[in-house]
C-alpha cells in the first residue's frame, strides 16, 4: 500500500434489509482523476459518505496514508485532508461567499504545516473558481451554476488532499460542464487527488484516468473509461442486454 | 484570522447605546421607570445568551427562564445555607447554569428544530415543579428570601441607582462578549452550523462540540441574570422561572431580533417598557404581544432590528442616489 492514497477494503454497508454496498475494494491514489459510475441506487453516494465520514460501514476498512479512518466522525476526516462536497450544492446560504469559504478556511486540514500554501485567503479561492468579485454576495441569492463553484470553492477552503465531488455536474448546462472540466483539470497539478461521481460520460471520460463501476453495491469493471465504457458487462448495466 | 475593525456606525450606534444607558437614571425617571429599567437590564443579560444560541447557532429554546432559575436559586441557596455573599456566589450561579445549559443541551445533539424546542420546554416546567416540591431546600412555591448585594468600592446597593449601574455594567460585558464572538472565527462557527449543519461537519467543524459549547455561553449568561435578578428582587419563586416566563424571553429576542447586537436589548425594551408607555392592563399587553410576534414574523422576519437596519440603508442609499 502507499503512502499518500485512500485504500478502501471490502466495503460493506446494509441499511436495515437493504444492501448498498457488498464488499467494494478501491484504491485512490493521490495527483489523479478517478471516477465512480453506476445506475441509480448502486451505492456511488453511500461509498461516499462512508469515506466521509458520514455512514458507519457494517464492514470493511477505509485507509488514509496508511491511518485507519474507518468510522471517524465527519469532522476529523475532513481536517486530515479528505473532503467532500455534495449532490445538492450545499453552500451556508445565509452567509456572504467569502464568509461560506473562510468558514472552511479556518477549520479544515491545518495550513501551518500543509506542504505548500496554495491559497492565501477565502478571495483567492473565489477568484480560483471563477467567482471573483462577488465576495461580499449572499450565497443564498446566487444562480445554480455559482452555487456549484462556490460548493468548491468551499470545499478547496478545507485545505484537502483529496477531493471527494459528488455529482458536480448536475443540472450544469453544457458551458458550465465544460467551464468546471477545465477546473478539475487544474487539481492533480496543485496535489489534490479527486475522485468524482456523475452520470455525464462524456465529462467521465474526459476528466479521469481510471473508471470504477459499481452496480447494486458490487464493483463490476474497473479500468480507463475507452475499455470500461466498451465493457459489455457495463454496456448491460445501462442499456439492458443486446436482443 | 484578525476580526475587521469596528466600522463607523457601529462605533456611533455603540456610543449612542452607552450614553443612553449610562444617563438614564438622569433623565428622571422616577423609581417606577428606574427599577423597570433595571429588570429590563436583567433580562436583557440572559438575552443576549439566547442571542448567541438562537441568533447565531440557530438553538432555538422556549425553556431559557429555567437557567436563569439556577442562577437565581443557587445564589439564593448559597447565602442561606453558607452564608456565600454576590460576589462570590456570581461566579458559581454563572458556571452551574452554564454546567446545566450544557447538559440539558446533549439531546440538541440528536434532535433539532421544534422537537428540541419542546424538550426546552418540558426541562423548564420540570424545574418549576421541582421548585415547587423542593421542599425547606427551595422554598417549595413560597421560593426564597436573598439579602443584600456586599457594598464594593464603598458602593451601596440599596441604592436604586447603584444597584442599576451594577447591571448596565454587566449588561455591557455582554454585549461587548456578544461583539467579540459574533466578529471572531467563533461566531462564523456558529453560524455554519446554523446555515447547515452538515455542510460544517464536513469542512472540519466538530458541531457537537461547538454547539454544546454555545448552549454553555447562553446558560452562563443567563446565570449572571438569575443571581442579580434574585439580589434585586430579594424574594424568588418557582413562578419567575416556568414556562411562561420562559415564552416571554423567546418573545422578546424574536421581536427585538436575534441575530444583530443591539436586537435582544430593543426587544428587552420593547416588551417591558411599551404596556408601561401605552398604560395596558395585563391582558392587553399580552393580546399586543401575541399580535406584535405575528407582525414581527409576517413583516420583519429578522425582528424590530434588522427592520430598523433595512430602513436605515434604504435611506442612506437613497441619499446618495
Amino acid at each position: 500500500m502507499t503512502v499518500g492514497s485512500l485504500e478502501i477494503t471490502g466495503l460493506r454497508k446494509e441499511f436495515g434489509g437493504v444492501i448498498a454496498l457488498a464488499g467494494v475494494d478501491v484504491s485512490i491514489e493521490l495527483d489523479r482523476i478517478i471516477g465512480i459510475i453506476g445506475p441509480n441506487g448502486s451505492g456511488k453516494t453511500t461509498l461516499f459518505n462512508i469515506v466521509a465520514g458520514v455512514h458507519k460501514p457494517t464492514a470493511g476498512s477505509v485507509l488514509w496514508q496508511g491511518k485507519d479512518i474507518t468510522g471517524k466522525p465527519a469532522y476529523q476526516i475532513a481536517r486530515m485532508g479528505v473532503v467532500r462536497t455534495f449532490q445538492q450544492a450545499m453552500s451556508y446560504p445565509g452567509l456572504s461567499l467569502r464568509e461560506n469559504v473562510q468558514i472552511a478556511f479556518e477549520h479544515g486540514r491545518s495550513r501551518r504545516h500543509a506542504d505548500k500554501q496554495k491559497w492565501d485567503s477565502p478571495d483567492e479561492i473565489l477568484d480560483f473558481v471563477g467567482l471573483a468579485g462577488l465576495g461580499a454576495e449572499i450565497a443564498g441569492s446566487m444562480p445554480f451554476g455559482n452555487l456549484r463553484r462556490l460548493g468548491v470553492a468551499v470545499a478547496l477552503g478545507a485545505n484537502p488532499l483529496l477531493l471527494l465531488l459528488d455529482e458536480p455536474a448536475a443540472g450544469l448546462s453544457e458551458n458550465e460542464t465544460t467551464e468546471l472540466c477545465e477546473l478539475i483539470l487544474r487539481f492533480p497539478k496543485l496535489g489534490i487527488g479527486v475522485c468524482l461521481i456523475d452520470h455525464d460520460m462524456y465529462l467521465m471520460s474526459t476528466l479521469c484516468e481510471r473508471l470504477v463501476v459499481l452496480n447494486f453495491g458490487t464493483k463490476i469493471a474497473e479500468g480507463p473509461p475507452n475499455i470500461v465504457l466498451n465493457d459489455p458487462k457495463v454496456t448491460e448495466v445501462y442499456l439492458g442486454n443486446e436482443i | 484570522m484578525m476580526s475587521p475593525r469596528p466600522s463607523r456606525q457601529e462605533i456611533v450606534a455603540a456610543v449612542v447605546v452607552l450614553v443612553f444607558l449610562v444617563s438614564f437614571p438622569w433623565l428622571n425617571p422616577g423609581y417606577r421607570y428606574l427599577s423597570l429599567a433595571i429588570t429590563t437590564g436583567i433580562t436583557s443579560i440572559a438575552l443576549y445568551g439566547l442571542g448567541i444560541q438562537f441568533g447565531q447557532a440557530g438553538i432555538m429554546s422556549v425553556g431559557h427562564a429555567a437557567f436563569i432559575g439556577i442562577g437565581a436559586y443557587t445564589a439564593a441557596i448559597l447565602a442561606g445555607r453558607l452564608g456565600v455573599g454576590f460576589w462570590l456566589a456570581l461566579p458559581c450561579s454563572t458556571l452551574l447554569s452554564a454546567v446545566f445549559a450544557g447538559l440539558i443541551g446533549l439531546p440538541s445533539l440528536r434532535v433539532g428544530g421544534q422537537h428540541y424546542i419542546i424538550i426546552t420546554f418540558c426541562f423548564c416546567a420540570l424545574f418549576d415543579l421541582a421548585l415547587t416540591n423542593g421542599g425547606t431546600f427551595t422554598g417549595a412555591a413560597t421560593g426564597l428570601d436573598v439579602g443584600s448585594i456586599d457594598p464594593i468600592f464603598g458602593l451601596n446597593f440599596d441604592q436604586l441607582r447603584n444597584s442599576y449601574y451594577l447591571v448596565v455594567v454587566m449588561l455591557l460585558i455582554c454585549l461587548l462578549a456578544t461583539y467579540l464572538m459574533m466578529n471572531s472565527s467563533y461566531g462564523r462557527t456558529l453560524r455554519a452550523i446554523r446555515e447547515n449543519e452538515p455542510l460544517a461537519r464536513a469542512v472540519g467543524i466538530n458541531t457537537a462540540l461547538h454547539k454544546i459549547g454555545a448552549l454553555m455561553v447562553s446558560g452562563a449568561f443567563a446565570g449572571t441574570a438569575g443571581i442579580l435578578q434574585a439580589y434585586y428582587l430579594r424574594h424568588i419563586s418557582p413562578g419567575l422561572y416556568g414556562p411562561f416566563p420562559s415564552l416571554y424571553l423567546a418573545l422578546m429576542v424574536m421581536l427585538g431580533g436575534a441575530r444583530l447586537l443591539y436586537g435582544p436589548l430593543a426587544g428587552a425594551i420593547i416588551v417591558s417598557f411599551l404596556p408601561e408607555i401605552l398604560k395596558l392592563d395585563p391582558i392587553d399587553s399580552r393580546i399586543a404581544y401575541g399580535i406584535g410576534l405575528l407582525v414581527v414574523i409576517l413583516l420583519l422576519p429578522g425582528g424590530v432590528s434588522s427592520g430598523l437596519l433595512e430602513i436605515y440603508r434604504w435611506l442612506m442609499s437613497g441619499r446618495r442616489r
